[in-house]
């Protein structure tokens, strides 16, 4: 067992308790709705950049369409409340699908009715999705790159389809529920510090679930996969099966964050499963340090907070800054800003004791 | 709403057009394609920014044309050598040293993809820019079903012209002997007194020319804009890793997806024939994954 307290399991479990404290007491910080409303957003974008970081920091699958379960999700969530806003007696069909000259509400949306049923379905579907496409890939041990490649094919053809699927969908304009989430018989305002602790409360139980999922002997497979799946495959392990699960499971999380997206903003469009939106959750978790959960969350919260707080001046300068920032992490950091503390720690533990024993 | 607003029911003259329309589709896909096909066949490197790549040469030729007045057809081999000597410094920059982590190139030149896009915008503001059309190629052919412009037509001739000088090159020289050999196997080539790294340069900068002359094209074509590399990089990817990642296959699925692209364009629209036609690539990659057609080489 080395000495660096980085690889100490307690210490880990402590770091973790402590972030999500201090998360937990931000509303008592930051009294302006807006700011709440603000670190809401960010609670999700790390919820996304940790389902980034299960599946290519501990599962070696770089996932380019994690956008696919996020948009599918923060489409289902706007399609329940918009439809707990209508009147199934007098107010039927939503504004939009009136101006498509739509006569009737679609087949697809009557589930929806039911707020149940509405939120099942946001989060089953992408991840029945991701389910079925993972298997696809993993059985005919696509690997790589490839992955890479069609799940960003994948991603590209559903942006296409949500945005041009107009009667259905609302198109670019996007769907935007005039009244906020209600559930349980109570409103959630987006602005409130009700909303936050909700985004608080997925983030911590996702985390911790998945970080719990990783210390079993399913999270030292999947990760003995990452580092050589071929060996893995010799020593008798179903790759395709650890993959599958993993792809499976972090398209979950990211539909979960989906629909806390449109509780919080109230809107979905076809931004959701823009390109530069999937990519930026892989840089988020690079930049934190994709083999931490940890890191991933504090990646996605340092690049946001930094492009909101950029300024004017800055705004435009930022996706350059972005740019080369993300070209020397991947160069010379490519466990992020976790994996050099995790160096700096071992500098001032695991060499000195090594030193002393061979002395 | 009724099926028919998704469906447009089959006849034979726009049809017929829609296959040429496939031809022009094909013949950019391709030519967008092959420098990427080099580029990954030889290297094995992802490079994101190709969409970039192609955009930098059309905004080269914007410059050429709008600043120094230099004709149209003289803008094409210029592109290609300022894209060919900015390839080659990035090659040297940042490639050089992920030469053995294909997924951190992928990412690293995303982020340079980035950079490029936000650079150009900076120095060039987000207004789209025109390339004029020379004289010669300002005209349209409309005879019985087929509809083309000049450009077009061009951009055919072109793309046949530019998949024989790279076969050509390839396959009967013998810098195109000492790159074949590289992309087997870099060590035994090597080991023959062949200097990988140097061939490596070279094929980055010749995939990056070639990609700079195919944005002083399209420039032509169309209009010119900092974003307009995302819209050929995914479909360019998809060109080359169906294709089997190879000359000849480049040519193959070009002309398919090409083709299957306008089809399904003409049946439904532009967007869902793009979802269709995504959907349909990744369940072939599915079953073959190396693609149309391989050559017996390393497996990367």
């Amino acid at each position: 067992m080395d000495g660096n307290l980085y690889h100490n399991r307690k210490a880990q479990w402590a770091a973790y308790i402590l972030i999500f404290v201090l998360l937990a007491l931000v509303p008592f910080i930051f009294d302006n709705p807006f700011t709440l409303n603000q670190f809401s957003r960010y609670i999700i974008f790390s919820l996304t950049a940790v389902s980034v970081s299960l599946v290519w920091g501990h599962g070696g699958i770089l996932s380019l369409g994690q956008g696919i379960a996020f948009g599918m999700g923060a489409y289902g969530m706007g399609a329940t409340m918009q439809m707990q806003f209508q009147d199934p007696v007098n107010d039927p069909i939503p504004t939009f699908m009136l101006t498509n000259e739509l006569e009737k509400l679609p087949l697809v949306w009557e589930p929806f009715w039911s707020t149940p049923i509405g939120l099942s379905l946001a989060i089953g579907v992408p991840t029945l999705f991701f389910f079925i496409f993972g298997y696809m890939m993993f059985q005919a041990r696509v690997a790589g790159v490839f992955v890479a490649i069609m799940t960003l094919a994948m991603l590209a053809a559903w942006y296409s389809v949500v945005y041009d699927m107009q009667p259905f969908t609302a198109g670019f304009n996007g769907i935007s529920p005039p009244s906020p989430f209600e559930i349980f018989g109570t409103q959630i305002d987006p602005y409130s510090s009700t909303a936050y602790w909700v985004c608080v409360a997925f983030l911590v139980i996702l985390t911790l679930g998945t970080k719990f999922l990783l210390h079993t002997k399913f999270g030292l497979i999947v990760q003995a996969m990452r580092d050589d799946p071929e060996r893995a495959r010799f020593l008798g392990y179903n790759v395709a099966y650890y993959q599958t699960v993993l792809f499976t499971l972090s398209g979950f999380i990211a539909a979960c964050a989906g629909i806390l997206w449109v509780m919080v903003t109230q809107y979905v469009s076809p931004t959701s499963m823009e390109i530069m939106l999937s990519i930026s959750m892989v840089i988020w978790a690079a930049v934190g340090g994709r083999t931490s959960l940890l890191g991933a969350i504090i990646g996605a919260f340092l690049i946001n907070l930094g492009q909101s707080y950029a300024g004017d001046e800055f705004q435009k300068h930022w996706l350059i800054m972005l740019g080369v920032v993300f070209v020397i992490v991947v160069l010379f950091l490519p466990k992020g800003l976790t994996g050099l503390f995790e160096s700096i720690l071992g500098k001032f533990s695991g060499n000195n004791k090594g030193a002393k024993q061979k002395a | 709403m009724s099926i028919h607003d998704f469906w447009t029911p089959f006849s034979l003259y726009p049809f017929l057009n829609a296959l040429f329309i496939g031809i022009s589709l094909a013949s950019i896909f391709f030519i967008a394609a092959l420098g990427l096909t080099i580029i990954y066949g030889a290297m094995g490197v992802i490079n994101m920014a190709h969409g970039e790549f192609i955009m930098l040469g059309a905004y080269t030729t914007y410059v050429f044309q709008q600043f120094l007045g230099v004709p149209f057809l003289l803008c094409l081999p210029l592109a290609f050598i300022v894209l060919a000597l900015i390839g080659w410094i990035i090659e040297r920059g940042i490639i050089r040293t992920l030469y053995q982590r294909p997924l951190d190139t992928l990412l690293a030149t995303w982020g340079l993809s980035l950079i490029l896009i936000q650079g150009i915008r900076l120095i060039f503001g987000g207004q789209p820019k025109y390339v004029s059309v020379p004289k010669f190629l300002d005209f349209q052919i409309e005879a019985n079903f087929v509809h083309l412009s000049g450009v077009r037509l061009f951009i055919i001739l072109f793309a046949i012209v530019i998949g024989a000088v790279t076969w050509f090159l390839m396959y009967k020289t013998t810098l195109g002997v000492r790159v074949r050999a590289v992309m087997q196997d870099k060590e035994m080539a090597a080991a023959f007194g062949i200097d990988a790294n140097k061939i490596y340069s070279i094929t980055f900068a010749y995939g990056a020319g070639l990609a700079g002359m195919a944005g002083a094209l399209f420039a032509a074509a169309k209009t010119v804009f900092p974003d307009m590399g995302s819209g050929y990089i995914v479909e360019a990817f998809l060109v080359v890793v169906v294709g089997g990642v190879g000359l000849v296959g480049s040519m193959f699925s070009s002309g398919i997806l090409g083709e299957l692209s306008s089809i399904f364009s003409y049946f439904t629209n532009g967007t869902f024939a793009r979802f269709i036609l995504f959907t349909l690539i990744v369940v072939f990659l599915r079953f073959r994954p190396q693609g149309l057609i391989t050559e017996g080489a390393t497996r990367r």
